[in-house]
């Protein structure tokens, strides 16, 4: 490996003709999110991007938790090549942190390994007569928001400022680790700086907050949570990443994973539940948003209708920092209309 | 060159008995005996996956990764059960494993039970509840065919995920995990049945952790 | 007069070495120096390891060196191309003036690893980051500081910063930094006698005479801490130090603690000038070092005859160790201008 400077690290992003993979966490955790994001690149960004019915998991969460073997796994990622290729698309656009992290992965190793290649084709060809071509550009969602920030801005109803005090909110970033870990060089930024999630907070409005355990894992860790013995791991990890950024006093998280962004909203629950301590000033919690939720705000879309309703800490706090308008009555109203009771309220973490 | 920096970041060794260091010395001897308690013990699964470890390594190591094939190794040689760690990849399997093959999804919201995720809350229960009319108000199409978040995968679809796994060995992947888990269940006096509802054994590998960790 | 006996390309310590024994013995030489000033890194220097040798003492040494007859410093030049033609060498400077020698010595020494190669250790980031040599010209000013202007409570010495490290491309060792990390701790704790002082290292190479007895000298006398662990990463912390985090390998757990200074041990790379004209004559080795003919039997010559090599432009050194080198290539400088045979 040479020398290159961290800053001369270039994540390539197509500009248009997008074919979107959906997360399994994201889709489930914050449905609004993949929604919104799809209206911006059609709506406002005025590209074209498909959201193929036919598509399912990339399995990624089942190979690194070790049920699905590697074979299965690369199998399963190519039919979601193949499915892209019969649909005409080049440019994979995978919502999911850890699919796009698998997917480069998986075409890493069939660079280095031709005869894995070929291998899997074959596997491919026998379970479903399909074919596949390698995409010619993995680009993860918020890169796409990245690239067309300053578009974006233009656009935007708000800022990230907080209207009482007039100065810029402080925003903790946290990427997710599959995004800029496993291919440090192909990211903006790289490990260390990565750029995707600063660009976004810096071009509309707000400050950047460092603290000592930015970089640190939120504590996923597949195997650890999915299982409830082992899911002290995961709440341990987000609990140090809070301990460490409590004392910068940060406005909200920010993330470009939706598993991150789940865990650090339902751990700042728990902790609350189990032993009484938030990391804001109000017993409240420190809001955490995903950027396509973030970017919907800004640009003025209805914060129930994002999906904000779906958080356990509460993001009203932060709406009225913004400035930004919300109706409480639609909070909890469905689809079809229809008033729902609301949810219970925590003991500790106030609602 | 056993310089410690994958070890000196890694959220498994912070919070577990864990040293991914290590790791790779025992498989730097190629010690036959070591590697197999490696594969019988608890420590290779308290990796998270983070892969932390690739970003600093300066020989170019990737323990996480090494650690992902140790997994399966002891799998496949069928040692997993031999520690309290390994036989939770049942509870794994049973869970996420079979919500892939079943539904297409990993996890979907209909698989993120309340009483098996009491961490995730009382709005997510809410959610959990009123699925279709939440999920929709936010432009899902929950479980109905058609595109769209959380839709329903069709059945074209999922026999072509299936037969991958057939295909690839994936699906016998998943039976031996479930064979072996017989066999210790039995060993352990615990019941195990096809679902999970009311299986002994499963709680056992999901929810129980004993005190010496 | 443009033309001489020998050209010495860099007017550091071996450059100057080589040029004093080739003018007692009544070779002309002309010394290019693309600097302003001579002596190259041991202008850093305050004191040299391992017995405290102060620097200027040497600086003196070589300065009265140079002023033999037989030399001709040029300062300021630097050189651009070099070739060769049937019987003599031609050196082209910078300016654009042309030379002629019958034997040229490369003696274009080393430059130091760029240490924001390392993002993750947050050199030119965070404050209190800072390289050996930025420490030692601290020592040089008595002033050992934290960015904030206080007194450092904890300072942290960083080995193989630059080397040992396929991330940067550098596999190899720099042979200096672990002899030198113990100097600079012994150094922070004579101006500072209460400061904590932690050297990181994987291996302590103490490989040359007295080495060993200053290291434990080190940790007898000036109670510096030494911890086998290479640090990963390094975060600010809210009350504006440094949070360093690395494994203590000999007790297996990770390690993390707050530290006001934190000096990077930068390794020895090739210097530009070193890089191109090696490159030039065809003799650019592993990592861009020029390579000499043979490592244990021709270490002065090259496969180019009439060309030598003295010093840290063919890889890391000591001083001593640079200093005889150079001295052993005025020896076959003289053997070759003479055309004693093999």
């Amino acid at each position: 490996m040479s020398k290159q400077y961290w800053k001369d690290y270039q994540s390539a992003v197509a500009d248009d003709n997008y074919y979107y993979e959906r997360s399994c966490i994201r889709q489930s955790f914050f449905t609004g999110s993949e929604e919104i994001f799809l209206k911006i690149v059609k709506d406002i960004l005025k590209k074209d991007i498909v959201d193929d019915m036919n598509l399912h998991t990339c399995s990624g969460i089942g190979y690194y938790s070790g049920v699905v073997p590697l074979d299965t796994t690369m199998t399963v990622v190519a039919r979601l090549f193949a499915l892209m290729t019969e649909a005409g698309y080049k440019n994979f656009v995978p919502s999911c942190i850890t699919s796009f992290g698998l997917v480069n992965e998986m075409v890493d190793m069939w660079h280095h390994f031709p005869e894995k290649l070929e291998e899997i084709k074959g596997y491919l060809k026998e379970a479903t007569g399909k074919d596949f071509k390698m995409p010619e550009n993995i680009a993860h969602p918020c890169d796409i928001i990245y690239k067309n920030r300053k578009a974006l801005k233009d656009k935007m109803k708000y800022s990230l400022t907080n209207v009482r005090t007039g100065k810029p909110l402080k925003v903790v970033e946290h990427i997710g680790c599959h995004y800029a870990k496993i291919f440090p060089r192909h990211v903006k930024g790289g490990a260390e700086f990565p750029q995707v999630l600063v660009g976004m907070i810096e071009e509309w409005g707000g400050e950047v907050v460092d603290y000592p355990e930015r970089r640190h894992c939120c504590g996923f860790g597949f195997s650890q949570y999915l299982v409830l013995a082992n899911r002290g791991y995961s709440a341990a990890n987000s609990k140090k990443k809070f301990e460490s950024m409590q004392p910068f006093k940060p406005d909200f998280i920010l993330t470009n994973c939706p598993g991150c962004n789940m865990f650090m909203d339902r751990w700042q629950y728990t902790i609350a539940e189990t032993e009484g301590i938030t990391y804001d000033d109000e017993k409240r919690g420190i809001p955490v948003l995903t950027y396509e939720e973030l970017t919907g705000l800004l640009l003025g879309y209805n914060p129930w209708d994002l999906g904000l309703q779906v958080h356990q800490v509460q993001v009203e706090p932060l709406l009225e920092k913004m400035g930004i308008e919300y109706n409480p009555k639609d909070k909890y109203v469905g689809k079809t209309g229809k008033q729902l009771t609301e949810p219970e309220k925590p003991m500790n973490l106030k609602v | 060159m056993n310089c410690g920096v994958c070890t000196a970041i890694c959220p498994a060794a912070e919070f577990y008995d864990y040293d991914p260091r290590d790791i790779c010395n025992v498989l730097m001897s190629k010690d036959e005996e070591k590697i197999e308690d490696l594969l019988k013990g608890d420590k290779i699964w308290h990796c998270g996956q983070c892969l932390s470890c690739k970003t600093r390594c300066p020989r170019g190591n990737v323990p996480g990764l090494l650690v992902s094939l140790l997994r399966e190794v002891s799998i496949r040689v069928g040692l997993f059960t031999e520690s309290e760690e390994g036989r939770r990849q049942y509870a794994i399997k049973k869970t996420l494993g079979e919500n892939i093959i079943n539904s297409g999804y990993c996890v979907h919201v209909m698989h993120v039970k309340p009483h098996l995720h009491p961490e995730q809350g009382p709005v997510w229960k809410w959610y959990f509840d009123n699925a279709e009319e939440v999920a929709d108000r936010q432009g899902g199409n929950y479980n109905k065919e058609g595109s769209g978040a959380l839709r329903k995968i069709n059945d074209v679809n999922l026999k072509d995920l299936r037969k991958i796994f057939e295909v690839t060995g994936g699906k016998d992947f998943y039976d031996h995990i479930d064979k072996l888990s017989k066999v210790k269940a039995v060993q352990l006096k615990k019941n195990i049945t096809d679902n999970i509802d009311d299986n002994e054994y499963f709680y056992h590998v999901y929810r129980d952790k004993s005190q010496k960790q | 007069m443009k033309k001489t006996d020998v050209i010495i390309i860099g007017g550091g310590p071996a450059g100057i070495e080589a040029a004093y024994d080739l003018a007692r013995n009544d070779v002309q030489v002309f010394l290019f120096e693309k600097e302003d000033e001579l002596f190259g890194h041991m202008n850093i220097a305050a004191t040299l390891f391992p017995n405290f040798q102060d620097a200027s003492e040497i600086r003196s040494l070589l300065l009265q060196k140079t002023k033999h007859n037989n030399i001709k410093i040029f300062k300021n030049t630097g050189v651009a191309k070099v070739h060769k033609d049937d019987k003599d060498w031609h050196v082209q400077t910078e300016k654009g003036e042309e030379y002629t020698a019958k034997a040229v010595l490369l003696a274009s020494g080393f430059k130091t690893f760029d240490a924001k190669y390392k993002e993750e250790l947050g050199y030119g980031i965070y404050k209190g980051v800072i390289t050996s040599v930025e420490f030692e010209e601290m020592y040089k000013e008595g002033k050992i500081l934290t960015p904030y202007e206080k007194k450092p409570q904890r300072i942290a010495f960083l080995n193989c910063v630059g080397s040992r490290d396929e991330k940067v491309g550098n596999h190899y060792c720099s042979r200096v930094c672990c002899i030198n990390a113990v100097k600079l701790s012994i150094e922070a704790k004579k101006l500072l006698p209460d400061v904590e002082a932690y050297c990181f290292y994987m291996d302590i190479r103490m490989s040359g005479q007295f080495y060993e007895e200053l290291y434990r000298k080190s940790q007898e006398d000036y109670n510096v801490n030494y911890i086998r662990g290479r640090i990963s990463e390094v975060s600010p912390t809210i009350d504006n130090r440094l949070q360093i985090k690395c494994e203590d390998t000999l007790s297996q757990t990770p390690l993390k603690m707050s530290v006001d200074l934190l000096v990077l041990m930068i390794g020895i790379e090739a210097s530009e000038g070193t890089s191109m004209i090696a490159k030039q004559v065809g003799i650019n080795g592993e990592y861009s070092f020029a390579k000499s003919l043979s490592l244990h039997s021709a270490d002065n010559k090259t496969k180019n005859e009439g060309f030598f090599l003295a010093g840290t432009c063919k890889r890391p050194l000591t001083m001593p160790e640079t200093m005889a080198d150079a001295r052993a290539a005025a020896l076959e400088i003289g053997y070759y201008l003479k055309g004693v045979p093999e």
